[in-house]
């Protein structure tokens, strides 16, 4: 009997055809559904799954090197051994690792407070992101911690470049530093997209001040981009290939400069005092060999491994060593610029260069007499013996003859009273006063006894120790004022050329080779005569011509003091300006040391030894740069190619309001440090108790 | 109890229903080992014993009459009941559900043979309770029993809580009694239900309120089933969160294309973007490894065992033979449409295993013992 036919189940044949349409209309609704997506959304799905399966990697390009003008090796890439932790992969991590890292590496209870702080404070994605938790292992350290790694998930040991300075101290503020991108900057610099540039991300470190950060996007290079693929966790599946290729990341390019770095060692080590800065340039192209700034800092330390007590030290730090003394401060030049004083004499028509002075020992002007630095006095002077003597009347008289405007000219055609445009640096103009000028800053106006301050570089004159040197430059090659140049070549990562720098010449000023004859024997006769004020400079083989100076940070009181006997801040700046061989000059060096008395003693025999040692190294090369070098570019006014140069105008970055000073220093005979807008401080770390000025000026 | 074997035993029996069942039980295996392939611990050894362990299952089910079974139809009922009531004091929980009892190695998922026990409870109830024509027609009145014989396992089931379990149980209790005849105001009884349950979801999950929310059955439930259906109902939702496992499951099946991405080169399950996928998501394994052709003959596969089971009901020798191999196969269908409709999207996410396919003991005993069931009646149609 079955049910299918018997009469008792019959009724039940209609219900399994039901029940069997049933099972297979649902059956059919799946396969439908199937179909959908499977079939007509597989695209879809097949890219979220690619989306879930791969993790885009970023291929960090090595950032360029910085190298010296024969190839040396001043800003590089180091291995950085860092600690990292996976929070979401660390285990028992509270209770066991970190105690026993803390142990391993002697972290102080506060620093694995702040460690395990930051591991509780990681969410969602985060957690899967490793986070530095030590830089710079040392081997030592590194040890310690493989021997445990084993029985610890989510701790790592990886290896990161990161940018070493193996000058250290010396060159610091040319090179600049690194640190990491800020928020706000990572806003501004990642706006507008561009393909050669690759974006920043948070992390990642950017270059501050000097060459890293004027040639941050040539050091740079592009990251690369590559796939991994990635498990439900985030884990990396190392051992499972991605077909998709990987971009290669295209390393940074490397900046030349043309810094000698034997050189700059040698200035570096010679340097005399506490603070000031030595220049050293090419008066045949502006090209700098050695750039000196004291005190320095490290950039090592500064490139995030700085804690907030070494920065609390360092602008602390009364000295003031981030500032580039060379270009963002100014100074009095004191006699160094009794030189433009002459030249702007010689142009007024008014002098010759056997126009005669007599010097009593003071120069009378209305009721007031200004001192001459020999109080008998030097007698008649003509223009050889005035530069020679360094005879404040000569130059007292000249100023009164010609006038303040005059001198200023001059000064303006030479250079001074305006930015270099020294591309790796913001800088300070200085200050070369006239009567404009005067009558807008000086209460009262401008009156007669200022140009005579003028005249001997001091008063409101105020020049940096890099536009000095390009002066110098000038005075010796005839007339050339050139731009100054730290940055010779830009190199690929393989050494092919991708840009050379030429000289930039920015004027040629007014000088007769007569004029020229004039100054150059006179500052030969500054080091090399007896009675010139720089005996110390003269160097057995080759003829040095210089000029010293002492430049009044105080205005004297009744009393004249001993230098030793002042406050250091308040003491002499002592600099020398000098070129070799003075005939037909290779190189031109300022030294300014600062608060440390007479610039013949305390600025000159530095200088002496950075000639010294450039012409021992020129020999010891066979040229004057070392090997590579083609030998000095021919440098002919018709020939040179020359750049024009914008009207002098403080340089773009940072805020050139910040740093070039107020064009109304309330009392321009102060102490400068005084006066130099953000330096906090000194003021009131060191109170100067000003004497009002009586108005006497001494060299 | 006896053992009488004749010759036509053999050439009655279910053959086809038996091959495709083997069949699929392979095609489990082999996508098991792809499933749990390093660094998973492998799973088709103990699957293939768990095979066995049901083969001799089917043999010894099958072996003696099952009008021995049909006598013990309410022990066996009342002894799943007591077993389901015994988890609940000696149960192992684990992922939030007190399913499991543990004996040693072994974990036993009383729900699983709940199912079975339902069904032979449901056929001898039906097999005694017949009435001819019209009359035999079931309405309010005595349909109260054959609820209350759902009602309670569903119940104990639902408690555990295993939803998925639960609601096949209801579909499949459902597809009996309607199997048994109903008279036409239950159907529309029914339908009434369904309309007004359907009104009540999307009161409670589509229906844009302000608070407070009126709600009627959702602040019953408990979070992860809240957010299953709310998931379903709207899946671009939360990815990240409640519709991660329909999100992950879909992106697995759609990316497997036409024709897979190749046996062990699956790379949401090689890359565990799936938990439970050697479990309830199996089916994703197999879609996005194998593709939609494969997927087909999958399905195709679990038709001929549900057309060869109708066809085991249809020829059976009495009405219990015939409702037990209805209710198996209602039981096997409710397992696969809430399963796979489940991986692809079409239905929430409930705890509810493919039969056959997913890996696990109790699971594919219980499928086992359903075919031993199918075999036995099949092969004694022309026994009396």
């Amino acid at each position: 009997m079955e049910l299918g036919r018997n009469t008792e189940g019959r009724e039940l044949r209609t219900r399994f055809l039901w029940l069997g349409g049933f099972f297979l209309l649902g059956l059919f609704v799946l396969a439908l559904n199937l179909y959908r997506l499977m079939v007509v959304r597989y695209d879809e799905f097949t890219a979220l799954s690619t989306d879930n399966q791969f993790k885009d990697v970023r291929v960090r390009a090595p950032r360029g090197q910085i190298k010296d003008r024969r190839g040396e090796v001043l800003v590089d890439s180091r291995p950085s051994y860092d600690l990292t932790l996976t929070p979401a992969f660390c285990q028992k991590c509270f209770t066991d690792v970190l105690p026993q890292l803390a142990e391993l590496l002697n972290w102080d209870e506060t620093t694995r407070a702040a460690i395990e702080a930051r591991v509780r404070a990681a969410h969602g994605p985060q957690r899967y992101q490793g986070m530095v938790v030590q830089v710079d292992l040392d081997a030592d350290e590194r040890d310690r911690i493989n021997v445990r790694l084993h029985l610890w998930s989510g701790i790592e040991i990886e290896k990161v470049p990161h940018r070493y300075y193996p000058t250290h101290d010396a060159l610091a503020h040319a090179l600049g530093y690194m640190n990491e991108v800020t928020q706000e900057e990572l806003v501004r610099l990642n706006a507008g997209k561009s393909v050669e540039r690759s974006p920043y991300s948070l992390g990642d470190y950017i270059g501050r001040r000097g060459v890293e950060r004027s040639f941050e996007n040539t050091l740079r290079g592009r990251d690369g981009a590559r796939k991994e693929v990635v498990n439900a966790r985030g884990e990396v599946m190392r051992d499972q290939p991605t077909n998709f290729p990987e971009v290669q990341a295209r390393p940074g390019n490397s900046v030349v400069l043309s810094i000698d770095a034997r050189l700059q060692a040698e200035a570096e080590r010679v340097f005399p005092g506490q603070a000031g800065s030595i220049v050293v340039l090419d008066p045949k192209t502006g090209f700098i060999l050695a750039l000196v700034s004291r005190p320095s800092f490290d950039p090592n330390m500064l490139t995030g491994r700085v804690s907030s007590q070494q920065l609390a030290r360092l602008s602390r730090d009364p000295l003031q060593p981030m500032v580039f003394r060379a270009v963002a401060e100014h100074y009095h030049p004191g006699s160094t610029f009794k030189l433009v004083t002459l030249l702007a004499g010689l142009h007024s028509g008014a002098f010759t260069p056997n126009t005669t002075v007599n010097c009593p020992g003071g120069y009378r002007l209305g009721n007031r007499t200004w001192r001459c630095d020999l109080e008998r006095g030097h007698g008649p002077m003509d223009a050889h013996n005035a530069v020679q003597r360094s005879c404040d009347v000569y130059f007292y008289r000249m100023g009164d003859v010609i006038g303040i405007d005059a001198i200023a000219k001059e000064a303006r055609a030479l250079g001074l009273g305006a930015v270099t445009n020294l591309s790796i640096a913001a800088e300070v103009p200085g200050i070369i006063p006239d009567t404009g000028y005067h009558n807008r800053v000086t209460p009262g106006g401008y009156t007669k006894g200022m140009v005579l301050n003028t005249a001997i570089g001091q008063g409101d004159v105020n020049v940096t120790p890099l536009q000095l040197a390009v002066m110098y430059a000038a005075l010796g090659n005839g007339g050339k004022v050139f731009t100054p140049q730290v940055v010779r070549r830009v190199e690929s990562a393989s050494g092919e050329v991708l840009e050379e720098f030429a000289p930039k010449l920015v004027r040629q000023i007014e000088m007769s080779p007569e004029e020229h004859a004039l100054i150059v024997a006179a500052l030969k006769a500054v080091v090399h005569d007896p009675g010139g004020t720089a005996s110390r400079a003269r160097l057995k083989d080759v003829v040095v011509a210089g000029k010293t100076g002492t430049a009044q940070v105080m205005r004297l009181g009744a009393v004249r003091l001993k230098n030793y006997q002042l406050p250091y801040l308040e003491r002499d700046h002592a600099w020398f300006a000098a070129f070799a061989p003075a005939d037909d000059p290779e190189v031109v060096v300022v030294v300014l040391n600062e608060h440390s008395g007479f610039g013949g003693r305390e600025a000159a025999p530095a200088a002496a030894a950075v000639i010294s040692k450039y012409f021992e190294l020129k020999r010891s090369d066979g040229s004057a740069f070392g090997p590579g070098w083609q030998g000095p570019p021919v440098v002919k006014p018709a020939a040179l190619p020359i750049v024009p140069v914008a009207p002098p105008t403080a340089l773009p970055v940072p805020e050139p309001a910040q740093l070039a000073l107020p064009a109304a220093p309330p009392d321009a005979g102060r102490s400068q440090l005084a006066d130099v807008p953000g330096r906090p401080g000194l003021d009131g770390a060191l109170p100067l108790n000003l004497v009002p000025p009586p108005a006497e000026q001494v060299d | 109890m006896a053992v009488r074997v004749e010759r036509r035993m053999f050439t009655s029996a279910p053959w086809g229903l038996l091959a495709a069942t083997l069949l699929t039980a392979g095609i489990g295996i082999y996508n098991l080992v792809s499933a749990s392939r390093p660094p998973n611990h492998p799973l088709w050894g103990a699957q293939s014993a768990y095979l066995a362990i049901g083969l001799l299952a089917v043999v010894g089910v099958a072996a003696f009459d099952y009008r021995f079974i049909q006598r013990m139809a309410v022990p066996i009922y009342l002894l799943n009941i007591g077993a389901l009531v015994a988890l609940k004091f000696f149960g192992h929980t684990a992922k939030g559900a007190e399913s499991w009892f543990v004996l040693g190695p072994l974990r036993v998922q009383p729900a699983e043979f709940m199912k079975i026990g339902m069904v032979l409870m449901y056929a001898r109830f039906f097999n005694d309770d017949y009435r001819p024509g019209k009359e035999g027609h079931y309405g309010f009145l005595r349909l109260a029993i054959p609820v209350l014989i759902g009602l309670v396992p569903i119940l104990l089931v639902l408690v555990q809580p295993d939803l998925g379990t639960a609601l096949m149980m209801v579909f499949t209790a459902a597809t009996l009694i309607l199997f048994a005849r109903v008279r036409w105001t239950v159907l529309v009884a029914i339908g009434v239900a369904l309309v007004f349950g359907t009104g009540v979801l999307w009161n409670d999950y589509v229906r844009v309120q302000s608070e407070p929310k009126f709600t009627v059955v959702r602040h019953h439930l408990k979070k992860h089933q809240d957010g299953r259906i709310a998931g379903w109902l709207e899946p671009q939702t939360d990815l990240k969160g409640t519709n991660y496992h329909a999100m992950q499951s879909k992106i697995a099946v759609g990316s497997g294309g036409m024709t897979g991405k190749g046996w062990k080169d699956g790379t949401q399950t090689g890359l565990r973007y799936l938990p439970e996928q050697h479990t309830d998501f199996i089916f994703s394994v197999w879609a996005e490894e194998q593709g939609f052709l494969r997927c087909l003959l999958l399905l195709l596969l679990y038709a001929v065992i549900l057309l060869g089971s109708l066809g085991v009901a249809y020829g059976a020798r009495d009405r219990f033979g015939a409702f037990v191999a209805v209710g198996i196969a209602a039981m096997i269908f409710w397992q696969v449409f809430e399963n796979i409709g489940m991986v692809t999207g079409l239905l929430p996410i409930t705890g509810i295993t493919l039969p056959l396919m997913s890996y696990g003991g109790s699971s594919m005993l219980s499928v086992m013992i359903g075919i031993g069931l199918l075999v036995n009646i099949g092969m004694r149609r022309y026994i009396f």
